[in-house]
């Protein structure tokens, strides 16, 4: 009975009410952020005394925040295709491999993703003014990397996992050699987690603050540090608008992952 | 679609029968996670036993001082009271998303992933906005007329309390979710079968059930919130740091790379240990949303 | 004297110490339709796959047109190989599937198309080349992966069950197909199944596999009347085993006495030592037929414990002396015909030559 919506009775009532609070809870905020975006006043003010795309031309009128934005797209670009490709590489190796210590590598490769961020954002830039990285596109993609390679594999891990591996041994058996026969086969295949592990990684590396913060220097800057560095003099609207760009940015991301996925569907 | 398993497997073609078959593949991924993720971090715990001189000093201080001490309590105590908010306000929110009819559950699960997925400064500078002395909250209550100062609600305890909880929720939502529409609904009908009340069914047959992903999500909350330092830094305050603006404090402006290799060890060490204790109790599966 | 087609020489296979195959030979001409018969672990499958190039035998050879294969990697042996799972390529349509064996081996787009539409009508499913493999049935799925395995014109064709995960009428069905495509295209076929019934509808000849050898080649005739071994007759169709003593013989025939002291005379020895020896006799149950006991009549008494009436058969389970049980398999009494009920007394009789015989113990 507890878990049939139908003869809940009451307790319906407090679940649901409590679930309603929490939606609107996590879901206005969002909203309001875009509201201000467009509201007139310098100040917050909500409601906003009027209506302005006043702080959109600020932000794109500015060279700083533009340059942001190119440089997290260059960064994100770049770690998205390494991520996948050597993930991709892993994946394979781990799951097809024969070799001792396979669980313990695949824990291994795993454990950027859970550990905190700032110890290795501060051993990283330990290493990189040592290296000379420190503020170079090179130095981002390698931070950026070492936290997207986990997302990459585990989609790609597991789209392999559950690839039948009969189907590419029916293609060697057909003609193809061993390497023809998981480029037409099996890549195909698990085109679905290469696509969530592309997708995955992007996003790590797009929305990725800590690293950043320690990589970046005056002349390059990802967008999340420009953000980090404004907030932290004051709360301008033009934040808003830019984190209102981001959220677009975001909801039109999983909107193609969704629609993808649905077309995939059998 | 239509399947076929059996129990016959193919062999792999023979060829590739070597011992250390496939370990070339993985050599660029591990190559990468050696030389820029585990020696660097090795070399930064070193030298918090190096630095500035060889022995535990920093570890000295770091116990020894109330300022660090301050953070490492606090850090704790925050952790604690998000993972406590968000189980309880989780917890229903996790239920009723199992059970839900679709279109509600659908509604609710996409505000929910859209959330978790939604830029972390964003998210966090809305309740910096919400929460500031002339926010949107203040305005409203002073308005209401249920106070006539505004309240202190960011750069303390309640402010990063309230943004942690906003970003962890979603994290405590999914995989609770996940664990209680493995349960069997048919197990509620056979308990009533039995003679037990709503009560007792939800003492005696829920809540255990249910436990473990509970315990599961709140040792996931914990150990995140332990690390965390954006919105920490943001909402908080000074006299409320965290560990993990700490340390980023102690090498950016101090430059003090000891301690702040000790403190870094520090939570690591907590981490580990907690995850060890997560896979001792509940094994590896990770029930990620 | 031209050499055997395909010639399956000494082949062994072991994994350490555990020997799955151990000296397999075999002859088989071209066009012919081969099944591998026998148990779970017989070694039957892991033959196919030396053949098919999957495993490397420990030791033997594998001919085919007098060359050896072994040196051969899979993918240039040039044979085409159906498997009990279902290995179509779910990102390519069923004419994709088809043609990507041609495509593979880069031929002309106008060869592949054509191939395609040849192979496609064989297995008579031309209505479904653009649909995607998820959206077949499993039977279907199988007929396309055996268009694709014959595309390229093998020479040798390898089936591992590959109907094991049917059921029993789309089974029946489409062993039709495979007996129809054989005859048509006239490709050799090697088969592995562990259905007897299965073997016997499909081929010209049977090897049957029993711990990784072969105990017996023949036609299913062969290996039905003429098992050459107590595993062989168990094995195909039904069958009585009756302990005995050889008390007698002389010209190739001998007199054997059962646990009871019923003795059953003019047994062929079919090979066996005469005087004293322990064997085993077998009787199929078709064979064998009740009567109602009169004195100086011979044959086995028994009881009758239960009777089936199987629509065109009476089947009766018969209790002996020594309390086994035998299987009678009757055709319909005529009308007004005596027919045996429950604990009535019998005699079990049948013609002695129609018994086989076989080491006991």
């Amino acid at each position: 009975m507890l878990l049939d919506y139908d003869r809940l009775g009451a307790l319906r009532w407090l679940l649901g009410g409590i679930s309603l609070a929490v939606a609107l809870f996590l879901l206005l905020p969002i909203l309001l952020i875009v509201a201000l975006s467009f509201g007139s006043s310098q100040w917050l003010q909500f409601p906003p005394p009027g209506w302005t795309l006043r702080w959109y031309r600020d932000l794109f009128a500015d060279p700083g925040w533009l340059d942001a934005v190119l440089a997290s797209l260059k960064v994100a670009s770049i770690v998205t295709v390494l991520s996948v490709l050597l993930g991709l590489l892993a994946a394979f190796g781990l799951v097809r491999g024969r070799f001792r210590g396979r669980e313990v590598l695949r824990a291994l490769f795993l454990t950027p993703m859970v550990l905190p961020v700032v110890v290795l954002a501060v051993a990283l830039y330990a290493l990189f003014l040592r290296l000379h990285l420190n503020g170079t596109l090179a130095g981002f993609v390698i931070a950026h990397l070492v936290i997207a390679l986990p997302f990459a594999l585990l989609s790609i891990g597991n789209a392999l996992e559950r690839f039948d591996k009969a189907i590419e041994d029916a293609a060697v058996l057909c003609g193809a050699s061993p390497w023809e026969a998981r480029l037409r086969v099996t890549l195909p295949g698990i085109r679905l987690g290469l696509f969530a592990a592309a997708i995955f990684s992007f996003l790590a590396s797009w929305d990725e603050v800590v690293l950043a913060i320690f990589m970046a220097s005056p002349d390059l800057q990802t967008l999340p540090v420009r953000v980090w560095g404004a907030l932290r003099q004051d709360l301008s609207p033009v934040i808003a608008a830019a984190s209102a760009l981001l959220v677009a940015f975001t909801a039109a991301l999983m909107l193609l992952a969704a629609l993808f996925r649905r077309s995939k569907e059998p | 679609m239509v399947m076929a398993r059996s129990d016959t497997t193919i062999p792999i073609p023979t060829r590739t029968r070597r011992p250390m078959a496939g370990f070339g593949l993985v050599l660029p991924g591990l190559g990468l996670l050696l030389l820029f993720f585990v020696l660097p971090v090795l070399a930064l715990l070193l030298r918090s036993v190096l630095e500035p001189q060889p022995g535990l000093g920093n570890y000295a201080e770091f116990f020894g001082s109330t300022t660090y001490l301050k953070v490492f309590l606090n850090t704790f105590t925050v952790a604690g009271l998000v993972t406590a908010v968000t189980l309880a306000l989780g917890f229903p929110v996790a239920w009723f998303l199992a059970i839900a009819p679709r279109r509600w559950s659908a509604l609710l699960f996409g505000i929910v992933v859209l959330s978790m997925w939604t830029n972390l400064l964003a998210r966090t500078y809305a309740w910096m906005v919400l929460l500031q002395r002339t926010g949107l909250i203040n305005r409203t209550l002073i308005n209401l007329g249920i106070i006539s100062e505004p309240l202190a609600l960011t750069n303390n305890l309640v402010g990063v309390t309230i943004g942690m909880t906003y970003i962890m929720l979603p994290f405590m939502i999914l995989p609770l979710h996940a664990a209680i529409r493995t349960i069997d609904p048919a197990i509620f009908q056979a308990a009533a079968l039995c003679g037990a009340s709503r009560g007792q069914s939800l003492r005696r047959v829920f809540l255990p059930l249910v436990a473990p992903g509970m315990a599961a999500g709140a040792l996931m909350v914990f150990v995140m919130s332990l690390g965390y330092f954006v919105t920490p830094s943001l909402l908080g305050g000074t006299s409320n740091m965290m560990l993990a603006e700490l340390i980023a404090q102690l090498v950016q402006s101090l430059l003090n790379w000891g301690l702040a290799g000790a403190a870094a060890l520090v939570l690591l060490v907590v981490t580990l240990a907690l995850y060890a204790v997560q896979i001792r109790w509940f094994g590896f599966g990770r029930t990620a949303g | 004297m031209t050499p055997p087609f395909l010639s399956i020489r000494g082949i062994r296979k072991a994994y350490g110490d555990a020997v799955a195959v151990e000296a397999v030979s075999l002859d088989i001409a071209r066009g012919e339709f081969v099944t591998f018969l026998g148990p779970s672990g017989s070694g039957k499958s892991t033959t196919l796959y030396v053949i098919a190039g999957l495993l490397q035998p420990s030791a033997g050879d594998v001919l085919l047109d007098g060359r050896s294969l072994l040196a051969v990697p899979s993918h240039r042996r040039n044979i085409g190989m159906v498997f009990q799972r279902y290995t179509l390529f779910p990102h390519l349509t069923v004419a994709e599937n088809v043609a990507f064996p041609l495509r593979v081996r880069r031929r002309p787009e106008a060869e592949v198309q054509a191939k395609v539409k040849a192979m496609l009508e064989l297995v008579r499913l031309e209505p479904y080349r653009d649909r995607l493999p998820a959206k077949l049935s499993g039977g279907q799925q199988q007929r396309v992966a055996l268009a694709r395995a014959l595309a390229y014109d093998p020479p040798v064709l390898l089936m591992d069950e590959p109907l094991s995960a049917l059921d029993k009428t789309l089974r029946e069905e489409i062993q039709v197909e495979i007996r129809r495509i054989h005859r048509e295209t006239g490709v050799t076929i090697l088969y592995v199944t562990h259905d007897q019934e299965e073997a016997l509808r499909l081929s010209d000849r049977i090897a049957l596999f029993n711990h990784g050898r072969i105990e017996q080649i023949g036609s299913g005739r062969d290996l039905y009347d003429a098992s050459q071994t107590r595993f062989a007759a168990g094995f195909i169709g039904n069958s009585n085993f009756l302990p005995g003593r050889i008390a007698a013989s002389g010209a190739g025939r001998a007199i054997i006495v059962c646990p009871d002291g019923s003795r059953i005379e003019g047994v062929p020895l079919q090979g066996l030592e005469g005087g004293g020896g322990e064997a085993m006799l077998m009787v199929r149950p078709e064979r064998m037929r009740l009567e109602r006991p009169a004195p100086g009549r011979a044959g086995l008494p028994g009881v009758v414990v239960d009777r089936t009436f199987l629509g065109d058969t009476m089947h009766y389970t018969v209790r002996t002396p020594w309390n086994q049980e035998l299987a009678v398999r009757s055709p319909l009494a005529e009308a007004g015909d005596a027919d045996f009920g429950f604990g009535d007394a019998v005699t079990v009789a049948w013609d002695a030559e129609q018994t086989r015989l076989f080491p006991g113990g």
